[in-house]
This record gives structure tokens, C-alpha cells and sequence, in this order.
């Protein structure tokens, strides 16, 4: 008997024999079959669709179909489709996603401009996209059938042709209109689509370049270009920003030397904006001059483009400003003085702290009233939402900012970390204002946990640069301040974490020694007392936070003395080990890896003796096997996983002292686990014992080629023996077979791995015809069957390699790179389905839940 | 003009992926943020891009609310908040953020065991979306910031399920969820007070069912298991993790202890102590009953239903198994029911929905040889049961749920188009509101008469007191006062209290205005026909004729002058103040109207 996968047959009969995905390239007889029936349900307005999913995924099929092949020979082989189409055009209660699918599937394949040419015979276009068709009819009302027209169109406009019927049928005229659609998907894409259509239309009917000379430009996109500028010279706000997104859309995606002849022509009215008050649509007008800032076929210098946006920047309000000035500091080339312009608008709101918080107009390097305008010459930072609004954005495009090369050089580090840590006591209440607008920001910002958060993003960010000592032991200060505040909320304190550690990582180092410094041991006594006190909160978000700052810790300086000793010191490691039984499955996940990693450190031990070491190890490994078997929710039995693993690959005391044992005791319980991320998991540690057992370490690709083990069987079968001890295979085998299907993935690779390993081991092939062999591969064949109560009892190295050799784990892998639903969600399966529920819809289809 | 907008993102005219905008009084917020389970690429989750067009996310959002934790209103939260960028509050009920991780980390497996599942958050992401929630409890008011103001009303459906109120000054929107409006095994009926909110927002997945009694659907349901236990069968129901599961255990437990049935119960995901964990912590959002008999026994700790092992699927004999994914679209349902489907004995029993694609949809739909891999053809013997036991409220429930809350405006989301249609013209004939039920991307404006409030000093009021006129809402009456902005507040004080609190001097204003009266008679004489004319008229005011020959009523100041080119005309020159504007006017239209003849 074999196994149904053996590598002797050709084909595994359990497992698709399709090439992956090639039923959607082409249509199969099968579905060929299938589709008059489904349009003819489709052209029935008394049959409707239940799921509305089902009319976009037959629509990416023929996506699919028409990419790849001729949908002039899709539509001669399937006529029911253009009759689908024809039907279209009756008048009649039709369902408007019926509708709205017809025109984008004619989009779709009137594409190709022979089928194009076919469907304009039948003048099947002008009806469907024309003033005949649902334009006229009450079906318009519907946004659905609308956005449909739109799409079909767009997918339509791909050659002269359809440039042509475009311009004919007086569809632009329609789009013109569709931009100031009620629905915003509606208006968005008649956008989108004039800039399609002006962009086919620049490549000219025979592909040649376009005339530089505006008035020179096809009769369309002339059109367009004369809808753009009468909408520029609009006075409604919507009509301007409708003409500015097209722009923008346009240089976004067009670099073609004609788009330098369009912003020469558009930008005085595009600047003449600038000159109304207030500025209308200031958030399209940024990202219009972004745009073409940003586009390669503009020689911004000769259009004048940085005389607009350093207009634009003096113009805009502070908030509008903001998005300009970072993309203007984003550029790669751009003048000096337009930049230093751009960050005295990003530096303007922390000037106006600095300036409400000292007499001094604050440390060097941050723009004082000289350059930060108006905000700093005595106009206060308005009301509370606005002044928040102002500081968030300000602090989040710095933060941005910061990172990138092209950032203003000199950086002003210093400045920057004053402001920083002066808004977060303003925000916590510890700064000392010496002025009234000082106490007034204080007001303002007292308590303001999205200003603390996005200070304490800032800060963190800032710890890649240096700054003065006395600063950074400020940043400590105030990182402290808030950790320990009973104010703070769970997220402020879970960045406040995140900063901290930055900082930490990044504090100065005594040169070759990689432990911390002097003065952050000295914080670290401060710190450990609130990361103990934030252990015992009663929020999980909290605890979690401490435990995930703890484990961080740990894993970069858990091998320093320093640390080491301000650790065990305290009662860190005794919580930590108590959060084990946290009610929260989340925090008990978080415990587990923070032990592990203490433990791996040995910093689970009590400060008493050595002696004790053994025994407080031992304890934790039980209480860890102890939360594998029996923890009722999946984040603290992974966690286990991922440290046992971790301890298997770093040979840890615990684990080293009984390998086999340790191994066998943990695949017993995970490959029993409910949690198929516990069995994969499971699988990851066998596969660690297994290349430990063979010395052969794996190539980080399961899949490469590794050199096989040069070595006499009797040596292997030797080497094998404690994987079967351990009864690894036993669960390999099972796990080849699980219902999901990234565990069977695990486990084909594990044994490709063991076979590639094993190759050269040819004197083991009398053993395929051994009895064990036999009754092994029977048992795998029940398990394929779905029938996995019989266990395999012991095995032999032998009949292992035996087994492994005779299947085709090759064909299994292939047929497991598949979805699991691949079948469910074949094209015929979506054809048969929405056939089905033809006549089957209850009254209550639509209940999601 | 102040205003309201709402765009559905997601289930505008459609039963998907709830996300719902609502912008009032320049807060933006985010009602839901739901996952469509049909799709496996990004447009399972809404259109995030027609807000990020606005800049940053956490800028222009000032919270996101989730109304329960259904993936079609919780599926895309991880990925909007971790991989599209949001940064700032979530609110949900305690329940729900609870149990939301639960049903996402389930999800998630399912789509990673699938595979073919792209741009996917993972467990990690799952926690750190949490870790932003701020948890709510019932009728608390909580304060998002300075103006925005949040309050949750119980909803039915589900535990922990909640209708929000937003409320930004004394504009208002509530956002009901899914909910309602009878109580059912486990659960209660939704309660709003009466709100008056400038807009309801409400669900009308059943805007025409009235729907049959629950009881009725359960009866049928222990009919069907019961029947095919007892002919030696086996009944596999796919769940999801936690919700309906839960119900329907109650309902077999209850129903196995009265028939003293021994069929075994199996719950296959280990989530059985999970769910009881939870349904213990929030005992107080389940229904009175379940409340009440709670000290004695907890209806959650159940004595039938056990933790299934994969191993049992082949054990001999009848058994009753909950198992997951809800759908047959993966894992240990779809292997159970590979396994079962060739018996006549067996029977499944879908509890909900099935999306296309997934082998529940097929079986639902009728097809009873299913394609498996490798060519492989499944023929389906077993009995095929389809029990919806959705909570949400029927047309009937959501009329009364308006009437309850008496909104100004009615929105209708998470329904289709058509019923929407008819509950529309029937909510604006029954309650004369404006009904809305706009499509995905459209926005609904509405103009709001903004109330502002206006602190009123004791002294004034008092003083209006003591004119014996006690204050009665339903009759508004005219309050004289000076308005005084400070500080973004409105407080109307006396005049001479805002004269002393501004440091200001006292300028006297008066109105004055020309009578001319034919009468040849001399100055003084006229005065005196004057003064006798008012006196006569005007019994209730005081009016006096001053030495100086002027006469005055009240603060009103009459004098008599000659016309200096007609001798025979007299000119009346008559002044007030503004509060006597109303006596001054009277009087000088009496005036005009001549003075009556003289007794010879």
C-alpha cells in the first residue's frame, strides 16, 4: 500500500492538478457553459443579487480574461454577453448594479479597440454611454449607476477611437458636470477621468508629441483645459477645488514636456487665488503647487514656481501653511531662501511657545518675531482647539522632517528639545510661566493628552540627535514626570515608555563599552520604582506597556552589570513573574516573553544565592509548560512557543540540561493545541531540534538547496533516533494533514528540510518495503482521509526516511501555496453560486450578523 | 449657516462594512469602522483615502466611536489605526472592548489559514489598536475634548452593543448600531430617552420585515437538533467565536437539562471559558432574567457543552458541535464538515449570513455536490438548515425607537435600497421629519439653528421676578438686558450691572419725533389740552404737567411749540427712552391722530 501523495504516480489525486490561477486566464468550457445562463439572470430584473460582492469579482474575471487575451473572441464566442449589453438599453425596472456592472464591463472590453470597433457596429456604445442610455433615465439617479458610467468610460479611453466617441457623444460635457456630483466617489473619479482623458489626448493620434503651443492642442484637450481655467476663475470654493485636483492629478502622473505649457498658461490664475481673502480650496492649492513642485517634467525656476509657493506661504494661515512648508523642505532642490522660509512657518508655533515662556525670545536657532511673522509679533495662539491643532500638526511634520536627508542644516537640536519638553510641563503642569500668555498656554494646554502625545512622539524622535547635557537631563526629567503621573492616560504613558527607551538607547556611551552611562543608571533607579508601580495598574494597557518597555530593556541591556544590578535590586522581576496570572491574556503574553527574556539573561534570579538559581529556573519552565497546556486563550500559549524556541536556538541552562526531554514534553502539548499558530509554532521548535540534531543549520529560505549530510547510515539512524524519541515525527506526519493549512505548510517543509539532509543515504532503501513502512503509510492515509484518531506508535529512524522519501512532498507544497478556498473561489464556483441563489432569497438575505 | 454632514463611507444603501463620517459643528468623528468579509483585497475595508485627502488622520479626526464588535462594524479599526495611521481616541462600550480582539484575532487566523489574504494586520497590531480604546460605560457622559461630548444608550443585539450620542454644543446626532427592540435570551431591549437629537442615525437592515417572534425560531431550532440527535445523528453549527455562539448554547443547555437529553455538546474553539469569563464580567448587560437567576446559577457556566477535541468528530453517535469559522470558509467547521456532509443523518445548521466564496454560501444556496480540491466532489446528504438569528430591530422596532428619541431628522444606513425607500415614506408620513438614506459617498447636509447658551444674572432675573411675572417655558416673553461677550461666553445682565462691570459712563439715548396739531390756541394752552387728553387715555401711567408747561408720561417728555411760519399749527415735540419705546410709540401715534374738540 502507499500513500495517496507517493512520488511514484503522476498526479496526487487529493490536491488540483490546475496550474495555479490559469482558470482565470481564459475561459474554461465550463464557464463558457454557465454564462448565458448567468446573464440571462443578470438582464432579469426580477431576480436579484443577494451578495453584492459577486457583480465585482465576475467583473475582476473579466478583467482578468480581457488581460490577458482578445475580448473581441471572449464577446464572438460568448454572444449572450453583448446580448447581456442590449438588454441594457430596454426600458425597464432594472437593478442599477446590474446596470452599473453592464457599463464597466463594456469599458472593460471595449478596450482593445478592435472589440471597440465591434461594439460601435452595433452602436451598442453611444446607447450605453450617450444622451439614449441611462444619462436620460431615472436609472441616473442611482450614484452606483453613475460611478459605473464613469468607470466604463475610463476603462474605455485607452485608444484614438475611443478619444473620438468621447469627444463626439458629448461625454466630456457629462464628466464636466459628474465633478460636482453629490456622491463623493462619483465626483472623484469624473476627476480622475478628465485628467485620463486629457492625458490620452496630449499623445496625439499618431503617438508623436504634442505641439508645445497651447493653441495648437487637440480640440479635447483644449476642452478641458478651457473647463480648468473658467473653474479657476470661479467663485465657488467647490468648482475651484474640483479644477485644482485635476491639476494636481495631472502633474502627479504626467511628466510630459506639454504639462510645463499648461502651468505656464494656468498659473496666474492658479497664483490670482492667492489674492482672494480667504484663500479658497488652500488645501488643493498646496497640493497643486506641491505637485508640480515635485514634478520632473517642470523647470520650476523658469515658470516661477518658488516666487508662487513663497507667496502662497506668506498668504496661507499658519495651519494651512503647515503641509506646504514641510513638502517645500521635502524637495530636493529648491532655493535656500524659500526653505528657510518653509521652517520658520514649522518652527512658528514652537516660537510662540517659546516666546509666551520666557522673557528671552528662547534659545538660539528657533525663529524669534523676525522671521516667524505674525505669531510671534503679539497675536496669541487663538483658542484652545486651534492652538492644539496648530502645535499637533507642527510637532508631527517635524517629526517627519526629521528623519530625512534633505532637513535643514544646521538642525536646530537644541531649540527643539527645549520645545518639546517645555510643551509637555506645560501640557503636565510643571512649567513656571513668567507672563500672562505664558500662564494663558498654560491654561490651554494643562491636561492635553493629544498635545502630550504628539510631544512625546517628537521627543523620542529627537533622541537620534544629541543635545546640551543639562537638556537631556531635562528630557529625563519630564520622561520621568510623566511616567509617574496618576494623570497620565495609558496611551500618553505607552509613548512616554517609547520615548524613554529611545532616549536610553540612544544616551552616550563611554566609547567601547555598551552599557548605559552614568546618568542613565542614575535615572534607571528613578525609573525602575514607576516601572514597578505601573506593573500593579489596574489598567491591562498599562501593565502591558511596562512589560513590552521591560522586555525591550532587557533584550539590549540585560547583559550589563549596571543594569543588571538596578534590576535585581528591585521588585521588577517578582511582578513580572506574578503578571504570569494576569487576568488579561494579553498582559500574561507579554509576562511570558518579559520572562523568558529575563530568564535568558538570568535575571530571574533572586538576589539571595546561586544556589537557588536551579530551582527558580526549573519553576519557570514548569510554570511556562504549565500556561502551554492549560491557558485558555492563544497570545500566553505562542508566547511559550516563541521563548521555548527561542531558549531551544540560544541552548539555555534550563533547556540544555534534558534536551529530548524538554522537546518531547513541549511537541506533546502543542501539537495538541486548538490554536493552529501553537502547532505551527510547534513545528518551528521541531525543526530547531532537528537541525541542532544534525548540525546542519537551515538556510533561512526553507525552500533552498542545502548541501546533503555526507554520512553512513548507521550514523544517521543514530542521529534520528532522539527526533523519534522525542515523536517528532509522529506529529510532522499528523501535522502534514491539518485542516488549516499553514501548519501542514510547516510540517512540509520540515520534512523537505530532513530529506534534502538525508539524500545521500542511499543504503536505506530496502526499508520502503519493511511491514512499519506499510502500516505508516496506511495510518497517513486514514489521516489524509480525515480519520486522525489512530496514533503511528513508535518509529524507526529507517521507516521515517522511508516514509519521507516515498511522498510527494514537492506536489504537496505546491497544492498548499494555494489559498485554502481557491476552489470556492474559482470563477466557475462564483458562476455556479450566483446561478444558485437564483429564486433561493429569503426576506432576511441581508443580515451580515 | 451651521450644519451637519454625514457621509457614509460604508453602508450607505448597503449591508457591508460600516463607516459612517459625521461632521457637527467642526468636529469630524467616525461612526464604526467596519471590514466587508466578501472581499480578500483592500476593498474589504472602506475607501480610507477620502479622508486622508483632508491631511493627517489624526488631525481631522476627532474620535472614531464603534458601536459593537461585529467585524462589519470593528473589521478595519487595526487596520485604520495601524497601518493607515490613526492616532487619536477610540470609544467603544467595556464589552466591546473586550471582546473586539477576540472576534479580529479570529478573523485574522482564519484570513493567514486561508492565505491569498493581502495587506492583513497582525496580532501585534491588534493589541496596539486596543491600547488606544477609551472604554465607556452606559449613560456616561464622556468628554472627547472641550466641546464634544459622547453618551452611550443600551442597544440589544449583542453584548456590550451601544447607540451613541455625539453632541457638540446643543447640536446633537445619535448613532444607533445595529439594535433591538426585543429583549431575547440573553439580552435586552434597546432604550433611548427622549434626546431630541438634530439627527438619528439609524440601522434598517429589517426597514419591511416585521419579524416573527424569536421564540418561534428558537422552538424550530431545538426541533431540529432534537430530531436529528435522536435518529443517531450528528449537528455541526458554525460560529464565530463569540456572540450567536453563546446564545445558541444557552438555548441548548436549557433545553438538554428539561429533556434530560445525553447527546454530548461540544464547543470546538476552547472559547467556551472565555465567553463565560466574559458574559460573568458584564452581567449587567444581559437581561433582567439572566440577572436575576445569576445567583443561583450563572447561565453561562454551562454542565452540557464541552471543549471539543479534533478527535471527537469520529467518535460513534449523536453529538451536538459548535465550531468555527461561521462561514465553512476554513479550519475546523470545514474539515468537520467534510467529514459529516456524506451522512442523511447529519445535519448542519448555519446560524447567519454567508458571504460568496465560502462553502456556507453554497450550501445555503442549495448546491449539494461541492467541488473539493483536487477535482474532488462533495456530495452533500446531510440536512442543510439555514436559522437566522440576527438581532436587529424590525420595521416596527425602528418607528419606535424615532418615536422615543423625537429626532428633527432621520438617517436610514446598513439597509438596502429599496426597503430603505419604503421606511423612509413611511418615518416622514408618521412623524413629519425629513428621512435621509444616502449612498456610499454621498453626504447629507444638514442646516442646523445653533442655541447658544446665554448665562442670565441673578440680579436681572430676580428683578423680572419682582415685576410678579414668574418665568413658564411654553410662553417665551421679552426680557430687556445688555449682552456681554467675554471669554467665548454669553451672559445677559442688567444695564447698569454690564455699565459697572465694563468701567463704562452712562450716555441717555432718546428717541424723539414731530406731532404737528392744527390749533391756534397759545403753547401753554395746547400743553394743557394735551396733558387732559393723556390723563383721560392713558388711566394707568402716571402723567404730569410740569410747571414749565411740558407734559410727561413715564420717561416720555411732551412740549408744545409754535410753527414758526403757520400760527395756526402747534408743533408737539415729543422724546423717550428706549424702554419706553413701546409706551412712546403708542403715544405718538395717538397724538397724530389729533387731540378731541375743546367743550366751547
Amino acid at each position: 500500500m502507499r500513500v495517496p501523495g507517493a512520488r511514484t504516480r503522476t498526479h496526487t489525486p487529493n490536491w488540483p492538478t490546475r496550474c495555479p490561477g490559469i482558470s482565470s486566464l481564459t475561459m474554461d468550457p465550463e464557464c463558457s457553459q454557465l454564462l448565458p445562463a448567468l446573464c440571462a439572470v443578470l438582464a432579469d430584473p426580477r431576480q436579484p443579487m443577494a451578495d453584492d460582492t459577486c457583480l465585482e469579482k465576475l467583473l475582476d474575471w473579466f478583467k482578468t480574461i480581457t488581460e490577458a487575451g482578445s475580448s473581441l473572441l471572449l464577446l464572438q464566442e460568448n454572444p449572450c454577453l453583448v446580448e447581456l449589453l442590449c438588454h441594457m438599453l430596454k426600458p425597464q425596472d432594472l437593478s442599477s448594479r446590474v446596470l452599473s456592472f453592464s457599463l464597466r464591463l463594456t469599458g472593460v472590453l471595449a478596450a482593445q479597440e478592435d472589440c471597440f470597433q465591434y461594439l460601435q457596429q452595433g452602436e451598442l456604445l453611444p446607447k450605453l454611454f450617450g444622451e439614449a442610455g441611462p444619462l436620460g433615465g431615472a436609472a441616473w439617479t442611482s450614484p452606483a449607476v453613475r460611478s459605473g458610467w464613469i468607470q466604463g468610460l475610463r476603462s474605455l479611453a485607452q485608444h484614438a477611437s475611443a478619444l473620438h466617441f468621447l469627444a463626439h457623444c458629448g461625454a466630456v460635457d457629462t464628466i464636466f458636470s459628474l465633478q460636482e456630483d453629490s456622491s463623493l466617489f462619483v465626483a472623484s473619479a469624473a476627476g480622475q477621468l478628465l485628467v485620463h482623458i486629457l492625458g490620452l489626448s496630449m499623445q496625439g493620434p499618431a503617438g508623436g508629441p504634442p505641439s508645445l503651443q497651447a493653441g495648437d492642442w487637440p480640440a479635447c484637450a483644449q476642452k478641458i483645459v478651457g473647463h480648468i481655467e473658467e473653474s479657476l476663475r470661479a467663485t465657488a470654493t467647490p468648482q475651484i477645488t474640483q479644477a485644482l485636483n485635476v491639476l494636481t492629478t495631472t502633474f502627479g502622473h504626467c511628466h510630459n514636456p506639454w504639462t510645463q505649457v499648461l502651468w505656464v498658461q494656468l498659473s496666474p490664475l492658479v497664483a490670482g487665488l492667492l489674492e482672494k481673502d480667504p484663500i479658497p480650496a488652500a488645501h488643493s492649492l498646496v497640493d497643486l503647487l506641491l505637485s508640480v513642485a515635485r514634478s520632473p517634467g517642470l523647470s520650476s525656476s523658469s515658470c516661477g514656481l518658488w516666487e508662487t509657493l513663497a507667496q502662497t506661504l506668506s498668504h496661507l494661515s499658519p495651519t494651512q501653511a503647515g503641509p506646504l512648508a514641510l513638502g517645500i523642505l521635502k524637495l530636493q532642490d529648491c532655493p535656500q531662501a524659500l526653505r528657510a522660509q518653509a521652517f520658520a512657518v514649522l518652527l512658528q508655533p514652537l516660537a510662540c511657545v517659546f516666546k509666551a515662556m520666557a522673557q528671552d525670545p528662547g534659545p538660539s536657532g528657533v525663529p524669534d518675531g523676525t522671521v516667524g511673522g505674525s505669531m510671534t509679533a503679539g497675536v496669541p495662539l487663538p483658542s484652545k482647539a486651534a492652538c492644539v491643532g496648530l502645535l499637533c500638526r507642527s510637532l508631527a511634520h517635524l517629526e517627519l522632517l526629521l528623519p530625512l536627508p534633505q532637513r535643514p542644516c544646521p538642525w536646530p537640536q537644541a531649540p527643539l528639545l527645549g520645545a518639546a519638553v517645555t510643551l509637555l510641563q506645560l501640557c503636565g503642569g510643571s512649567a513656571r510661566p513668567a507672563c500672562d500668555m505664558g500662564r494663558h498656554l498654560c491654561t490651554l494646554l494643562l491636561g492635553c493628552v493629544r498635545v502630550q502625545r504628539a510631544a512625546l512622539d517628537f521627543l523620542g524622535a529627537l533622541s537620534d540627535g544629541t543635545g546640551p547635557r543639562e537638556l537631556v537631563t531635562q528630557v529625563f526629567a519630564v520622561l520621568l514626570e510623566y511616567l509617574r503621573s496618576p494623570d497620565s492616560s495609558p496611551t500618553v504613558l505607552k509613548k512616554a515608555f517609547q520615548a524613554t527607551f529611545r532616549w536610553l538607547l540612544n544616551s552616550p556611551k563611554t566609547p567601547g563599552c555598551w552599557d548605559l552611562d552614568p546618568h542613565a543608571l542614575l535615572f534607571l533607579r528613578d525609573l525602575l520604582p514607576v516601572l514597578q508601580k505601573r506593573l500593579c495598574s489596574p489598567c491591562w494597557e498599562v501593565r502591558d506597556s511596562s512589560l513590552e518597555f521591560l522586555t525591550q530593556m532587557t533584550r539590549h541591556w540585560g547583559g550589563q552589570a549596571g543594569f543588571r544590578h538596578a534590576l535585581l535590586a528591585s521588585e521588577v522581576p517578582k511582578l513580572t513573574e506574578q503578571l504570569l496570572r494576569d487576568p488579561e491574556s494579553y498582559v500574561r503574553a507579554s509576562a511570558v516573553t518579559a520572562m523568558g527574556q529575563l530568564s535568558s539573561q538570568g535575571l530571574c534570579v533572586p538576589p539571595a544565592g546561586p544556589e537557588h538559581q536551579g530551582g527558580q529556573q526549573k519553576s519557570l519552565l514548569v510554570e511556562l509548560l504549565h500556561i502551554l497546556s492549560t491557558d485558555s486563550e492563544g497570545f500566553p500559549r505562542r508566547a511559550v512557543m516563541q521563548v521555548f524556541t527561542q531558549w531551544l536556538r540560544d541552548s539555555h541552562a534550563d533547556v540544555a540540561g534534558d534536551t529530548e526531554q524538554f522537546v518531547a514534553g513541549v511537541l506533546q502539548v502543542a501539537s495538541q493545541d486548538l490554536d493552529w499558530e501553537v502547532r505551527a509554532q510547534g513545528l518551528e521548535l521541531a525543526l530547531v531540534f532537528l537541525e541542532q540534531t544534525l548540525g546542519q543549520p537551515r538556510s533561512h529560505c526553507p525552500h533552498a538547496v542545502t548541501p546533503p549530510v555526507e554520512a553512513p547510515v548507521g550514523p544517521l539512524a543514530q542521529a534520528l533516533q532522539p527526533l523519534c524519541r522525542v515523536r517528532l515525527f509522529d506529529f510532522a506526519f499528523r501535522a502534514l494533514f491539518d485542516c488549516d493549512r499553514p501548519v501542514a505548510q510547516k510540517s512540509c517543509d520540515l520534512l523537505l528540510f530532513l530529506r534534502a539532509q538525508t539524500a545521500s543515504s542511499s543504503s536505506l532503501q530496502e526499508s520502503r518495503s519493511s511491514p512499519d513502512v506499510a502500516s505508516v503509510e496506511a495510518a497517513l492515509q486514514r489521516w489524509q482521509a480525515g480519520d486522525q484518531a489512530q496514533p503511528l506508535g513508535d518509529l524507526e529512524p529507517e521507516v521515517v526516511l522511508a516514509v519521507v522519501r516515498s511522498l510527494d512532498l514537492e506536489g504537496l507544497r505546491g497544492a498548499l501555496a494555494e489559498s485554502s478556498d481557491h476552489v470556492e473561489k474559482s470563477p466557475q464556483s462564483l458562476l455556479q453560486d450566483m446561478l444558485a441563489t437564483v429564486g433561493v432569497l429569503g426576506e432576511n438575505e441581508a443580515d451580515c450578523y | 449657516m451651521p450644519e451637519i454632514r454625514v457621509t457614509p463611507l460604508g453602508a450607505g444603501q448597503d449591508v457591508g462594512r460600516s463607516c459612517i463620517l459625521v461632521s457637527i459643528a467642526g468636529k469630524n468623528v467616525m461612526l464604526d469602522c467596519g471590514m466587508h468579509m466578501g472581499f480578500n483585497d483592500d476593498r474589504r475595508f472602506p475607501d480610507f483615502s477620502y479622508i486622508t485627502r483632508n491631511g493627517r488622520l489624526t488631525d481631522f479626526l476627532d474620535c472614531v466611536i464603534i458601536s459593537h464588535f461585529h467585524l462589519d462594524h470593528c473589521g478595519a479599526l487595526p487596520y485604520f489605526s495601524e497601518m493607515v495611521g490613526y492616532d487619536g481616541p477610540i470609544y467603544m462600550t467595556h464589552p466591546t472592548q473586550a471582546i473586539c480582539p477576540i472576534l479580529l484575532e479570529d478573523y485574522r487566523k482564519i484570513a493567514v489559514d486561508k492565505k491569498g489574504e493581502a495587506n492583513f494586520f497582525t496580532s501585534q497590531m491588534i493589541k496596539d489598536c486596543m491600547k488606544k480604546v477609551v472604554a465607556v460605560h452606559l449613560h456616561q457622559t464622556v468628554q472627547v475634548d472641550d466641546e464634544l461630548e459622547i453618551k452611550a444608550y443600551y442597544a440589544g443585539h449583542v453584548l456590550g452593543a451601544a447607540m451613541f450620542q455625539i453632541k457638540v454644543g446643543s447640536e446633537s446626532v445619535v448613532y444607533t448600531g445595529d439594535y433591538n427592540m426585543t429583549p431575547d435570551r440573553h439580552l435586552g431591549a434597546a432604550w433611548i430617552d427622549k434626546c431630541r437629537p438634530n439627527l438619528l442615525i439609524t440601522e434598517s437592515t429589517y426597514a419591511t420585515t416585521i419579524r416573527d417572534s424569536k421564540r418561534c425560531r428558537e422552538r424550530d431550532f431545538l426541533k431540529k437538533v432534537h430530531e436529528a440527535v435522536e435518529h443517531g445523528g450528528k449537528v455541526l453549527i458554525p460560529v464565530f467565536a463569540l456572540g450567536r455562539a453563546q446564545e445558541l448554547c444557552i438555548l441548548l443547555e436549557t433545553f438538554w437539562e428539561r429533556m434530560n437529553l445525553k447527546a454530548p455538546i461540544y464547543f470546538s474553539t476552547g472559547l467556551t471559558e472565555k465567553a463565560n469569563h466574559y458574559y460573568k464580567l458584564f452581567i449587567t448587560w444581559t437581561n433582567q432574567k439572566i440577572r436575576k437567576t445569576f445567583v443561583q446559577r450563572n447561565m453561562f457556566e454551562f454542565k452540557h457543552i464541552k471543549a471539543f477535541d479534533r478527535a471527537f468528530a469520529d467518535n460513534p453517535g449523536p453529538m451536538v458541535v459548535f465550531a468555527t469559522p461561521g462561514m465553512l470558509h476554513a479550519g475546523q467547521s470545514l474539515q468537520i464538515f467534510r467529514k459529516w456532509a456524506g451522512n442523511e443523518k447529519n445535519m448542519v445548521i448555519m446560524p447567519g449570513y454567508c458571504v460568496q466564496g465560502t462553502v456556507g454560501h453554497k450550501i445555503l444556496s442549495g448546491q449539494r455536490k461541492l467541488e473539493m480540491e483536487g477535482r474532488q466532489v462533495l456530495e452533500v446528504k446531510m440536512q442543510v438548515e439555514y436559522m437566522s438569528f440576527s438581532a436587529h430591530a424590525d420595521a416596527k422596532g425602528i418607528m419606535q425607537l424615532v418615536g422615543q428619541a423625537e429626532p428633527e431628522s432621520v438617517l436610514l444606513v446598513h439597509g438596502e435600497a429599496k426597503k430603505m425607500e419604503f421606511l423612509k415614506q413611511k418615518i416622514e408620513q408618521e412623524f413629519r421629519v425629513n428621512c435621509y438614506m444616502p449612498a456610499n459617498g454621498e453626504t447629507v447636509t444638514l442646516p442646523t439653528s445653533p442655541s447658544i447658551p446665554v448665562g442670565i444674572s441673578l440680579g436681572l432675573l430676580k428683578r423680572e421676578m419682582a415685576q410678579g411675572l414668574l418665568p413658564d417655558a411654553k410662553k417665551p416673553r421679552l426680557l430687556h438686558g445688555t449682552l456681554i461677550m467675554k471669554d467665548s461666553n454669553f451672559r445677559l445682565v442688567s444695564s447698569e450691572q454690564a455699565l459697572k462691570e465694563l468701567g463704562l459712563a452712562e450716555h441717555q439715548l432718546r428717541f424723539t419725533c414731530r406731532v404737528h396739531l392744527h390749533d391756534p390756541r397759545k403753547e401753554q394752552e395746547t400743553a394743557m389740552r394735551v396733558y387732559s387728553h393723556l390723563k383721560s387715555v392713558l388711566k394707568d401711567h402716571c402723567v404730569q404737567h410740569l410747571p414749565d408747561g411740558s407734559v410727561t408720561v413715564e420717561s416720555i417728555l411732551i412740549q408744545a411749540a409754535a410753527h414758526s411760519e403757520d400760527p395756526g399749527t402747534k408743533v408737539l415735540l415729543v422724546s423717550w427712552t428706549y424702554q419706553d419705546e413701546e409706551l412712546g410709540s403708542y403715544l405718538t401715534s395717538l397724538l397724530k391722530k389729533g387731540l378731541p374738540q375743546a367743550p366751547s
